[in-house]
């Protein structure tokens, strides 16, 4: 055998996906054989087994499991050289690596790439609606475009894209040198590009993609042709990455903080994805099991949700919206997390009521659990479980608005240096407070009756998850970015960036809230004569929101390829990571620095966060009084 | 790119290795990870059981289903089999912590035998209980649950026998033996899950 | 509290300026609120109560989404950073116990109050009507893909399925909503009300239609490829057009109840959207 297929690599995967592949016929035609069926080859069985054991095949060839299989046998692992730590160029990218950086820019990078295709498929839905009538595609592929739209940026952009960043930042703001469990990170992380490719897949499957929406409600989807199988079988694959990921976070939080780093010194971009993670260890096994009840009822003739057979259709959508609930807060989190973060640094002040900022996301960690049969108010569940839900989802509302008051008051008689990562976050502020706004509308049981399943969910979505989330992310991109690849991006491009985005989002989705309460329901791919004026602005400002997001990609490759050199604290922040070089060493850090101070002191005459070897990290000549123009803050 | 090249700056010496990290907590961070995964693994089972709950008592469903019978004398004695393994195993962990070799494989060895047999049983069961998963939701419920644990029995087995071997091989030692206790942890949730799954599928 | 920066002003006066600047936003804004022609027309006695709990909505949330975009520009024009303050730090104000109680406990009252609002507004709009002059009228709906049919219980005993959905006037209907495939959801937006269509359940709501006219039926819940063109319409009669209509009806031989509809016969469906659906049933 050639060295190349021995050794882990992508040669040595190719292999072992034919042998894969190889493996779920032999298996589908051997169980057909010892159970009797005809014919012996079933093309749907081997697809579905080959869904399920190809992945794997692709990750023992690529050498995820190396070292576990190793250490499992109990032959002599590998010792510790850290050969698989750290990039040594470009091409380490493309395997797997146990340093949190390497995985935290794989994370970013493949999430923004599902990103691009989520939003040209976007692009395709808009121009279908452009007008009423056929105009590109069938209604098949049309349920298509967006089912894959959602899932692709639901599953394989802001969550991951959210695990990215925090993957990158949090070891270096708890000053650790790593994750705590390295392999698995580097596992979690190749479980994404598995989904996503099987998801995309899911197009040139029998009988199109997938065509359910991202809800995949049964019985409509254990119906629905094989192209359904790559969502059920996908989201098990991202969702076992988020459990692994956020597991590893917790872990990492609890065991491996700097001396002197207390729960009440952690940043809160650290608290959020504390409370992240916490939702994700409890809640996506739900989802999971509900894509595993699908499974078995599609493919072993189960009867979950045959009603004919005593099965349950309704109890599909409380096991699925038990997960996908509180997954709303699992998008949305780790993005106050970052705005905290870029509030206090660029309003040069403390963030407000830093206590209550923790405190706010416990509590919504714990209502988010009470409030998922809040999308159940028009299912016909019963109608008792709607007014206790319409209280909890009313009163998740308050710790929420806790959030946005004291961000508010942090920004209030700061020193706002408004470049585009606190333009984001400010643009952040005002969409995020209209989404929330329109969710508390949502919680009324009666105008639910009315509105759900229009377009005016599809606005309260998109101004929550794009307007929300996406805004965050895009801050979060910039300001991180100096940090992450050691050089600047174009302030010029990015202010771009950020007006062109903030104004074609607000045309694109703003007018759906109108449609939808007119009564144009979602997901069609025609409507009535009378929504068509809309439905065209709708379609060009959704194109205007699509040529924005090029600005962003330029300006992100081009500053990586030739930026000027970023400093090691272009911000002045207090935090850890700003600490060490950009990008940081490989190790992250000489010896572990000790916290002595909160992380947000900005402005409290010697403060100080952390301390490398007895010599305190400040965060530049910063201090109250008159303006002078002091140099560049050293290193 | 250039990511993981440091910059000339403050920080840029040469590293042989990382720093050790800080020990925040007094929890084995191991640990703390097998029970978050079991955490996890708890509401993978929790969702079967809302799946139960929504068509055994939410739709009022019989149970077992009209003309069926569920073996729960043959059940029972297999669920002693199940919890008897997990004392075995515990046998062997104290074995290996008190340098006991002898303990060590017999009780590895005989863990590993009462699990088989467990499987072996409920494979049985399978093959003579007159019902399929297609025949009834009820049919659905007890293969989803029963099946569900007896993957994660299938699961248990393997790393079991991984550990029954290396035993038998010399491995482990009283200062190491974190390869016994990490899936010793995953068997005792293994088999206590089962008290639950039998206590409500076959008893109630 | 403290010095203030240079260029910054007396901060009364700005508060005093952020407010009544808005006050006059929202008022402007509620009136572009009320302006909007949001919902469609209002055929029934449900329609009511629902846009008054809408506008009272809006009319809480305007000076909330103002508030905080008034503070967000005010921050910006204020307190941005001017050349020479690049090392400058803000007051470090840590936080202010009344104020944090104060915005805890001022958004929840509101809740609690819109809550116990929009709980009276269910309790009203699913009430069984009282009037025992004309007895509520009981319409079956089943929901396929990709058309509703409607089962009446007939002039004289005799019921009959149609494809036409016809309603008297002022006369309170409860349709009884069945699925024979998938999910659907029963959606007459001039109604204001719906509700799935869940196999195996029968799930149920009540309408008063009040006001003459032809309007959309659509199905509101992801039902497969015809989904988009499960479009029909909904007549509102006088009562007695609406009861000839019936005589007539149930004198005709119509098919028993679950009869094929006509796939195609959905209003509004191009033919494309017809051929689609009876090709490529999902099922």
């Amino acid at each position: 055998m050639p060295v190349t297929l021995r050794q882990p690599g992508w040669s040595r995967a190719s292999a072992s996906m034919v042998l894969g592949l190889a493996f779920s016929y032999a298996l589908s035609i051997g169980a057909r054989a010892i159970l009797g069926y005809d014919p012996l080859l079933d093309g749907e069985s081997v697809m579905r087994i080959a869904l399920i054991s190809v992945p794997f095949f692709f990750l023992v060839g690529l050498g995820c499991f190396s070292y576990w299989f190793r250490w499992a046998s109990g032959a002599p692992t590998v010792p510790e050289d850290h050969s698989g730590h750290g990039a040594k160029s470009w091409k380490s990218y493309f395997y797997p690596n146990t340093d949190h950086k390497v995985i935290g820019i794989q994370y970013v990078v493949t999430s923004f790439f599902f990103m691009f295709v989520g939003g040209l498929l976007a692009m395709l839905i808009r121009a279908e609606l452009a007008a009423p009538g056929r105009q590109f595609v069938d209604s098949n592929a049309y349920n298509g475009l967006f089912s894959v739209h959602a899932s692709l940026l639901i599953f394989l952009f802001i969550i991951p894209v959210f695990a990215g960043l925090a993957n990158y930042v949090l070891p270096l703001m708890i000053g650790a040198p790593d994750m705590a469990f390295p392999r698995l990170n580097a596992l979690s992380y190749w479980l994404l590009p598995v989904a996503g490719t099987m998801m995309m897949l899911s197009f040139f499957a029998p009988g199109g993609s997938f065509a359910t929406g991202w809800t995949a409600y049964a019985t409509l989807s254990n119906t629905a042709p094989l192209g359904q199988e790559f969502f059920t079988i996908g989201v098990q694959f991202a969702g076992a990455s988020s459990i692994a990921t956020a597991l590893n976070f917790l872990v990492t939080i609890i065991t491996m903080r700097a001396p002197g780093m207390s729960f009440f010194r952690m940043p809160l971009l650290v608290w959020a994805n504390f409370s992240t993670s916490l939702l994700v260890v409890i809640a996506t096994p739900f989802v999971a099991a509900s894509q595993f009840f699908v499974l078995l009822d599609r493919s072993l003739g189960f009867n979950f949700f045959d009603h004919g057979q005593g099965g349950d259709v309704l109890m599909y959508q409380h096991v699925f919206w038990f997960y996908s609930h509180p997954a709303v807060y699992i998008m949305m989190l780790p993005g106050f997390g970052i705005v905290s973060e870029i509030l206090a640094v660029k309003s040069r002040k403390p963030v407000f009521g830093y206590r209550m900022m923790a405190f706010s996301l416990l509590a919504i960690v714990a209502l988010g659990f009470t409030v998922w049969a809040h999308h159940m108010f028009v299912s016909g569940m019963q109608t008792w479980i709607r007014v206790p839900m319409m209280v909890t989802t009313a009163i998740i509302a308050v710790p929420t608005g806790i959030k946005i008051f004291s961000w508010l008051a942090t920004m209030w008689k700061g020193v706002l240096k408004l470049d585009t990562p606190m333009l984001f976050t400010m643009g952040f502020l005002t969409m995020f407070v209209l989404g929330g706004i329109s969710g508390v509308m949502l919680a009324m049981i009666p105008l639910t009756i009315h509105v759900s399943d229009t377009y005016f969910i599809v606005a309260h979505i998109h101004y929550v998850l794009f307007g929300g989330s996406l805004f965050t992310i895009f801050a979060g991109v910039y300001f991180w970015f100096p940090k992450m690849t050691g050089r600047m991006y174009d302030e010029k491009l990015g202010k771009l960036h950020f007006w062109l985005t903030f104004i074609f989002f607000n045309a694109t989705f703003a007018p759906m809230h109108v449609i939808g309460v007119q009564g144009m329901p979602r997901r069609v791919a025609d409507y009535a004569e009378q929504f068509a004026s809309w439905n065209l602005v709708i379609s060009l400002a959704a194109f205007g929101t699509g040529i924005s997001s090029l600005v962003f990609a330029y300006n992100m490759v081009a500053s990586w390829r030739g930026g000027p050199r970023a400093e090691s604290n272009p911000w002045r922040s207090l935090t850890l990571e700003w600490q060490v070089s950009s990008p940081p060493p490989i190790f992250n850090f000489d010896e572990i620095p000790t916290v002595v101070g909160g992380p947000y002191e900005y402005g409290v005459p010697g403060a100080v966060h952390g301390v490398f070897g007895g010599s305190p990290t400040t965060a530049g000549p910063g201090r109250r009084g008159p303006a002078t123009t002091a140099g560049a803050p050293s290193a | 790119m250039d990511a993981a090249v440091p910059l000339a700056g403050a920080h840029d010496t040469h590293h042989h290795g990382p720093p050790e990290a800080n020990r925040s907590s007094r929890v084995d961070p191991q640990l703390l990870g097998m029970l978050l995964f079991i955490i996890s693994e708890i509401m993978v089972f929790a969702a079967f059981f809302t799946a139960y709950f929504f068509i055994r008592i939410v739709g009022e469903n019989e149970w077992p289903a009209r003309g069926t019978e569920l073996p729960v004398l043959v059940a029972g004695v297999n669920t002693a089999i199940l919890l008897s393994s997990s004392l075995t195993l515990h046998w062997a962990q104290t074995s290996v912590k008190n340098g006991n070799r002898f303990g060590l494989k017999a009780g590895m060895f005989t863990t590993f035998l009462l699990g088989a047999t467990f499987l072996l049983v409920q494979v049985n069961e399978y093959v003579h209980i007159g019902f399929s998963p297609a025949d009834h939701a009820q049919g659905s419920v007890f293969y989803g649950l029963t099946g569900l644990h007896g993957a994660h029995v299938f699961i248990g087995l393997l790393l079991l026998g991984v550990v029954t071997v290396r035993s038998f091989r010399g491995h482990f030692s009283k200062e190491e033996h974190r390869g016994l206790e990490i899936p010793g942890i995953y068997w005792h949730f293994v088999d206590v899950m089962w008290i639950v799954v039998y206590t409500t599928i076959y008893i109630i | 509290m403290g010095e203030e920066r240079r260029g910054s002003r007396n901060s009364r006066t700005v508060v005093v300026e952020m407010f009544v600047i808005g006050t006059v936003a929202s008022l402007a804004g509620i009136a572009l609120g009320s302006a909007i022609e949001w919902f469609p027309a209002q055929a029934s006695s449900q329609a009511g109560p629902i846009d008054t709990l809408w506008d009272v909505l809006v009319i809480c949330s305007v000076p909330i989404f103002v508030g905080v975009v008034i503070v967000v520009v005010y921050a910006a024009l204020l307190f941005r950073q001017r050349p020479g303050e690049e090392n400058l730090d803000g007051p470090p104000i840590h936080g202010n116990t009344t104020i944090e109680i104060v915005w805890t406990v001022l958004p929840a009252l509101l809740l609690v109050v819109l809550c116990v609002y929009a709980y009276v507004v269910l309790l009203d709009i699913e009430q069984k009507p009282a009037q025992a002059a004309t007895p509520e009228m009981k319409i079956d709906v089943y929901g396929e893909q990709f058309a509703w049919t409607f089962k009446y219980a007939g002039a004289n005993g005799k019921p009959f399925t149609t494809t036409q959905l016809y309603l008297p006037q002022d006369r309170s209907v409860k349709f009884d909503v069945h699925s024979k495939d998938v999910i659907h959801d029963f959606w007459v937006p001039a109604f204001r009300m719906k509700i799935d269509a869940v196999p195996g359940i029968t799930t149920a709501y009540r309408v008063t239609p009040t006001k003459l006219g032809i309007y959309p039926v659509v199905c509101a819940e992801l039902c497969g490829l015809g989904h988009a063109y499960m479009r029909q319409t909904a007549r509102v009669l006088p009562t007695d057009a609406f009861d000839t209509w019936l005589e007539k009806e149930s004198a005709e031989d119509n098919p028993p109840a679950g009869g094929k509809p006509v796939a195609g016969g959905a209003t509004g469906a191009t033919g494309g959207g017809g051929s689609d659906a009876a090709e490529g049933d999902a099922g």
